[in-house]
């Protein structure tokens, strides 16, 4: 009873009472308040940051396009698809074509192609046991009834001419945007990164990047608040400079490009490609090839 | 032959049958609408007890059908072992990429921990979709129609829903590559 009481009397007072229950439930809380709240009248030292923070965005775009089945799994639908024309329980013809219509004609003379196609002579029309068309399949002719197929072809234009700049390229894969920029003497393609400010949270940082060096003709979505890796580089040379952080950490956060396309507005980002995983590690360095390629998607 | 030597002991100890009722759809006879029988046939279909299913009947040249389908016993337990196995590979594969990724989220979480321990609670915090923060509220006040849709279009933690699926085959425009961004104000 003086438990429900004690809890619903925390409930009614809200925050406050939160903040009493913790001290009842543990008593290394009021030392720890008192820890944080900086009572001593001398300025701390300012300890050096222990890195440089970089943010990069690795951009997909997600596949649009189901995957084309292997020549097993085709078999294998196939074979599954016998059986269950074999073994089926009875359908109610009679509910969805009406006895002796149009359609009725041109849906039994089509099963008979099917069971013809699956089970080979002796079905079909063959078979004693088949649904009589009423019709053949030039009088479907006559009446219009061929249907077009209107479907669009999976393979791309650019998939021919190798546009890689193209978002619709390689519609079964996941794209990932990729940056040519100069750094000193030579250019390196890279993903899009740039340093984060100080204070800055890190995905609001990679957003803003990403706006400003890819331009605002893209409509991009950052998955999450949590990076998703980190690629360190340290300097070849000691600092001489105690304050400086002896390594430069690179997060990386995942995004999604919905609608759109890169304008780049920097003169520094010379060029752009969306890749697939593989050309991605013919592009870019070694080192950073080990450090990125396990955060992308293989197919 | 061997009925006689039975048909004495049934008519001294009566065999006990079944007598409940069953709904067949047969008995109606001479029912008017057409469509009402057909219905009725489609959704109660006749209750046969000497067919193999218990449903209907098999398609009538069953056998036949099932002899050109299946080869036999082993190879279709053949298939069906090479399926599984197959599954399996792919479902490793799979497996294993997500377990790569999560290895190197996890390495750059420890990593940010150590490095700043604001910025690691910051990314550590759960989004919730329907918090507002004081200037969204503000900002809210002041939009209208287009612009009003687009702040409230992207609820923080959750997925958008320009997000497709992936079809069979592409669309028939393709990518949208002409996309104007509506002001949209950033949330905290």
């Amino acid at each position: 009873m003086s438990c429900r009481t004690w809890l619903s009397s925390c409930r009614q007072h809200g925050r406050a009472a939160s903040a009493r229950c913790r001290t009842l439930a543990t008593e290394a809380a009021p030392a720890q308040s008192t820890s944080a709240s900086p009572p001593s009248s001398v300025p701390r030292p300012k300890k050096p940051p222990r890195a440089i923070l970089r943010t990069a965005v690795i951009l997909n775009r997600a596949p649009i396009l189901t995957r084309t089945p292997t020549l097993f799994e085709r078999a294998y639908y196939a074979y599954q698809a016998r059986l269950q024309r074999a073994l089926h329980n009875p359908f109610p013809y009679e509910f969805y074509f009406k006895p002796g219509s149009l359609l009725e004609s041109k849906f039994n003379l089509e099963e008979r192609r099917r069971d013809r196609k699956a089970f080979g002579p002796g079905f079909g029309a063959d078979s004693p046991d088949a649904p009589g068309a009423g019709v053949t399949a030039d009088d479907l002719k006559k009446f219009g009834q061929e249907e077009e197929d209107n479907t669009v072809s999976r393979v791309h234009a650019s998939d021919l001419n190798n546009d890689v700049q193209s978002l619709d390229r390689k519609g079964q894969r996941n794209l990932y945007l990729l940056l040519r920029r100069r750094e000193g003497a030579e250019d390196a393609w890279k993903f899009p990164e740039g340093p984060a400010e100080q204070g800055e949270l890190l995905h609001k940082a990679a957003e803003r990047d990403l706006r400003s060096t890819c331009g605002e003709g893209m409509d991009t979505w950052i998955v999450s608040r949590k990076p998703i890796g980190l690629y360190e580089t340290r300097s070849s040379v000691p600092p001489t400079d105690p304050t400086k952080p002896p390594k430069t950490c690179v997060f990386f956060f995942k995004a999604h490009i919905l609608a759109g396309q890169v304008q780049p507005l920097n003169e520094a980002v010379l060029d752009f490609a969306w890749l697939t995983k593989e050309e991605i590690q013919t592009r870019v360095g070694e080192q950073y090839w080990d450090g990125v390629k396990d955060m992308l998607s293989g197919f | 032959m061997c009925s006689s030597i039975f048909t004495a002991r049934h008519a001294q100890f009566p065999l006990r049958i079944a007598q409940t009722s069953v709904r067949h759809a047969g008995r109606r006879e001479g029912s008017a609408d057409p469509v009402k029988e057909i219905l009725r046939r489609t959704l109660y279909p006749p209750n046969v007890r000497n067919k193999p299913t218990p449903t209907g009947t098999w398609r009538p040249d069953v056998s036949r059908a099932l002899q050109r389908a299946v080869p036999s016993k082993q190879a279709h337990e053949t298939i069906e072992r090479a399926w599984l196995l197959h599954l399996r590979h792919v479902r490793r594969k799979r497996e294993a990429e997500l377990a790569m990724k999560y290895e190197c989220m996890r390495r750059a979480m420890d990593e940010l921990e150590k490095i700043d321990p604001h910025l690691f609670r910051e990314a550590n915090r759960p989004e919730d979709p329907r918090v507002r923060s004081q200037e969204e509220v503000a900002m809210a006040k002041t939009l209208r129609g287009v612009e009003r849709k687009a702040l409230e279009a992207r609820p923080p933690g959750l997925f958008p829903r320009e997000l497709r699926v992936p079809t069979d085959t592409p669309s028939r425009d393709g990518w949208k590559y002409e996309w104007k961004p509506i002001v949209r104000p950033s949330a905290s």
